[in-house]
């Protein structure tokens, strides 16, 4: 009676403040876009800048053979090397190749050449991949060379070891599908408990919270009236990514919505329950604000192995990891769309996130009675 | 001045109050730049393979020594069945599966095609893309050699058309990562802490209504926010000392252009986001709408900014509202600076871009803080 009563004045506060509801309810989707679209290291439409210094119909051949690849796009047609360090400096070509003055002779003599390939290394994971690629359209180009030359002798030959790739858990290897899974982890963590916090600290810096105390609530009362509301905002938004993730973006989802939508409500309980901790140990909004960034966005943008994996961190930062429950309920989402898993894989992970939700509660409910006191 | 001098004063005063505020700047210019450089990568390095050989040859014992002569796969485990594989590849123990055939060594002794498969997990795409591409390399290279030797075999020596690709890594030839993600972190810091302590120290004000008091003062509006954003800038250019500390001493980045161009574009892309932070606080009524409308504008902003991935890997639409993003300058300006070495020659367009976006949205709050004041 008691709650229903605090989460009506608590819903009347929040739809109060249109902004604070508006932004709880938008910025999510804003984000599942900017990451549904933005966020991918897909190497395609590399800009290229070429330096021929052969100009015969062979260098323009090995132009062509870039450019059909799909992955390179030669914009820049340049007349010297000091040209080539105007361009990269700049950062209009990530990338440029010089192709030496005898290319064309030395392969009409049936000698070895070589072709120059200048990439920028400022964002090394790109720079990468973008090397692997020139080389293998060179090699590839090479091979052709070579089968022509034996074709003109009248051999034929193919090349002896060719690959098969195949992809599992997500073949068309397409950013989306498995950034939106993990976008879960990091949205239900980014805006519900920080609201909650703020919402209790408020009441602190008002005074108001004195009036709490003096009246007969309870404080598990009072802390399940405070964190309900803010618990079926998280859900809500929870359910608007899930639709637009596979309706807009059209992830496939293997595994049993029932599991997830359980998932989920445990982490939801979990979330809420750090900003309720946050709200116990600060005494301003600004500090509540601050904290719940450290201990909520922060780590479960960066270290939920959401975009960053976890594998390739240092030792001491894996474990660190294990603090926060947004790599659990990560790997859990994941699992879930990608791989169809049921529970008997994704026990261990939901058991942990029960665990942390009842310690929250307790402690905070704890930490609460001594105020009373 | 005497009265502009006694409200920088005021603010001063109030800043060293907020202890708490001071730390967390500091945090996020140190604390979080080592953590972050230090455990975030999307460097593909270290790879382990799992090796399902079932033709047991000496040539498939040379193509998986190829793989493991790179600096990329490390670790080669050999397994014995498919299930394996699925369970390494699904754990994460190991980033690639490679399937030998059966009949592998036979084809390529008879001069045929024989076929090998790489088995990827797709779970983490963007890994599986780059050691796709790696992968690729390392056989076609294996293709070509076996190719040249078979030929040589049936007698036909000599030289044969070649064209070897030569590759120059220029301005990180060790393909760092931490390099670039340290610049980024300096970057995000920047940002994060010129527009939300602004925004958060202006709106305070409003809601404990003292800003009712200081509109009462004479203090004309601009004298207000020129005091107000003293402090800002003081902690936030002196924290960039630490953090560049960081950056060379601790993480080696190499600092091949002029010290003073950084300040200077520091201090301009401050100058820009604290009239974004500016903005919002005329924007929201209290803290929690500030923080709210920052992180509105603050996500798509960086986000677009080429900090966390290049821009040239979105999609065109991305990368035109990229454009927008004045982070997206000044990180083009600390990489130009840091690792390619140039200087205001090449930069003087995107320093000046970045304080148009400032010099439209300083008086454009001005204004709305006036309005706000005779409402």
């Amino acid at each position: 009676m008691i709650l229903s009563a605090l989460i009506k004045k608590e819903a009347k506060e929040i739809l109060r403040d249109p902004i604070t509801l508006g932004t709880a309810i938008f910025l999510p989707l804003v984000m599942l876009f900017l990451f549904g679209y933005a966020i991918s290291l897909d190497v395609e439409d590399i800009t290229m800048a070429v330096y021929d210094q052969d100009r015969t119909q062979e260098s323009r051949r090995l132009i062509e053979v870039f450019s059909a690849s799909g992955y390179f796009i030669p914009r820049y047609y340049l007349d010297s090397t000091k040209e080539i360090d105007e361009i990269m400096d700049r950062g209009k070509a990530a990338i440029a190749i010089v192709i030496p003055p005898d290319f064309s002779r030395d392969i009409n003599s049936f000698k070895k050449t070589s072709l120059q390939i200048i990439v920028d290394g400022s964002f090394s994971a790109t720079a990468m991949i973008v090397s692997s690629y020139a080389a293998a359209i060179v090699n590839s180009y090479s091979m052709d060379l070579m089968e022509r030359y034996l074709e003109q002798r009248g051999v034929q030959q193919r090349h002896l070891v060719g690959v098969v790739p195949r992809v599992w858990y997500n073949p068309p290897m397409k950013s989306v599908n498995y950034i939106v899974p993990g976008l879960f982890a990091v949205l239900l963590m980014a805006f519900p408990p920080m609201l909650t916090a703020l919402a209790i600290v408020r009441e602190k810096e008002r005074g108001t919270i004195e009036q709490v105390y003096v009246s007969p609530i309870s404080p598990p009362v009072f802390i399940l009236g405070k964190t309900i509301p803010y618990g079926i905002i998280a859900f809500g938004e929870m359910l608007l990514i899930l639709a637009t993730g596979t309706l807009w973006f059209q992830i496939p989802f293997k595994g049993s919505l029932l599991l997830l939508i359980s998932a989920s409500l445990i982490y939801v309980l979990t979330t809420v329950g750090i900003g309720l901790f946050v709200s116990t140990i600060t005494r301003t909004q600004l500090g509540a604000m601050l904290l719940s960034l450290i201990v909520t966005l922060m780590p479960s943008f960066l270290f939920s192995g959401f975009l960053f994996p976890i594998a390739t961190m240092p030792y001491m930062m894996q474990l660190y990891t294990y603090f926060f429950p947004a790599r659990y309920f990560n790997d859990i989402s994941r699992d879930l769309f990608l791989k169809g898993v049921g529970l008997e894989y994704l026990w261990g992970n939901i058991l942990f996130l029960v665990i942390y939700a009842a310690a929250l509660f307790t402690l905070a409910s704890m930490r609460f009675k001594k105020k009373v006191a | 001045m005497e009265r502009l001098i006694a409200a920088i004063k005021k603010e001063f005063l109030q800043f060293k109050r907020d202890r708490m505020l001071i730390i967390l700047i500091l945090w996020t210019y140190t604390i979080e730049v080592v953590m972050c450089t230090m455990a975030l990568s999307f460097e593909v390095k270290n790879l382990h393979m799992a090796v399902y050989d079932m033709d047991r040859s000496q040539w498939s014992q040379r193509l998986v020594e190829k793989f493991t002569a790179t600096e990329y796969f490390t670790k080669a485990i050999y397994i014995s069945s498919l299930k394996e594989m699925d369970s390494l590849l699904d754990s994460g123990k190991v980033d690639m599966g490679l399937f030998i055939p059966l009949d592998f060594s036979t084809a390529v002794q008879k001069g045929e095609t024989g076929d090998v498969q790489i088995i990827l997990s797709g779970t983490n795409s963007n890994t599986a893309n780059t050691v796709r591409g790696y992968a690729t390399a390392i056989i076609e290279g294996f293709s070509r050699e076996a190719t040249k030797e078979f030929l040589m075999k049936k007698g036909m020596a000599g030289e044969f058309p070649e064209v070897e690709p030569r590759i120059r890594v220029w301005y990180n030839p060790e393909l760092k990562f931490r390099y670039f993600m340290i610049i980024s972190m300096i970057v995000l810091a920047g940002i994060m802490v010129g527009m939300i302590h602004p925004a958060a120290t202006m709106v305070r004000e409003k809601e404990t209504g003292t800003i009712e008091q200081i509109m009462l003062t004479p203090l004309r509006s601009h004298e207000i926010i020129i005091a107000k954003l003293l402090p800002t800038i003081t902690i936030a250019e002196l924290s960039l000392i630490p953090s560049l500390l960081i950056a060379t001493v601790g993480f080696g980045l190499p600092i091949k252009g002029s010290i003073p161009l950084f300040f200077f574009a520091s201090t301009i892309f401050l100058f820009t986001s604290m009239g974004m932070g500016v903005f919002v606080s005329t924007l929201s009524r209290n803290l929690q709408q500030a923080l709210l409308i920052s992180f509105f504008i603050l996500f798509p902003v960086l986000f677009l900014s080429g900090t966390m991935v290049p821009i040239e890997s979105m999609p065109s639409a991305m990368q035109y509202l990229s454009l927008l993003s004045p982070v997206r300058y000044y990180m083009e300006i600390v990489l130009g600076i840091f690792l390619k070495g140039v200087g205001l020659k090449v930069l003087w367009p995107k320093l000046l871009i970045i304080f148009t976006f400032g010099a439209v949205i300083f008086p454009l709050s001005l204004l709305r803080l006036k309005r706000g004041m005779y409402k």
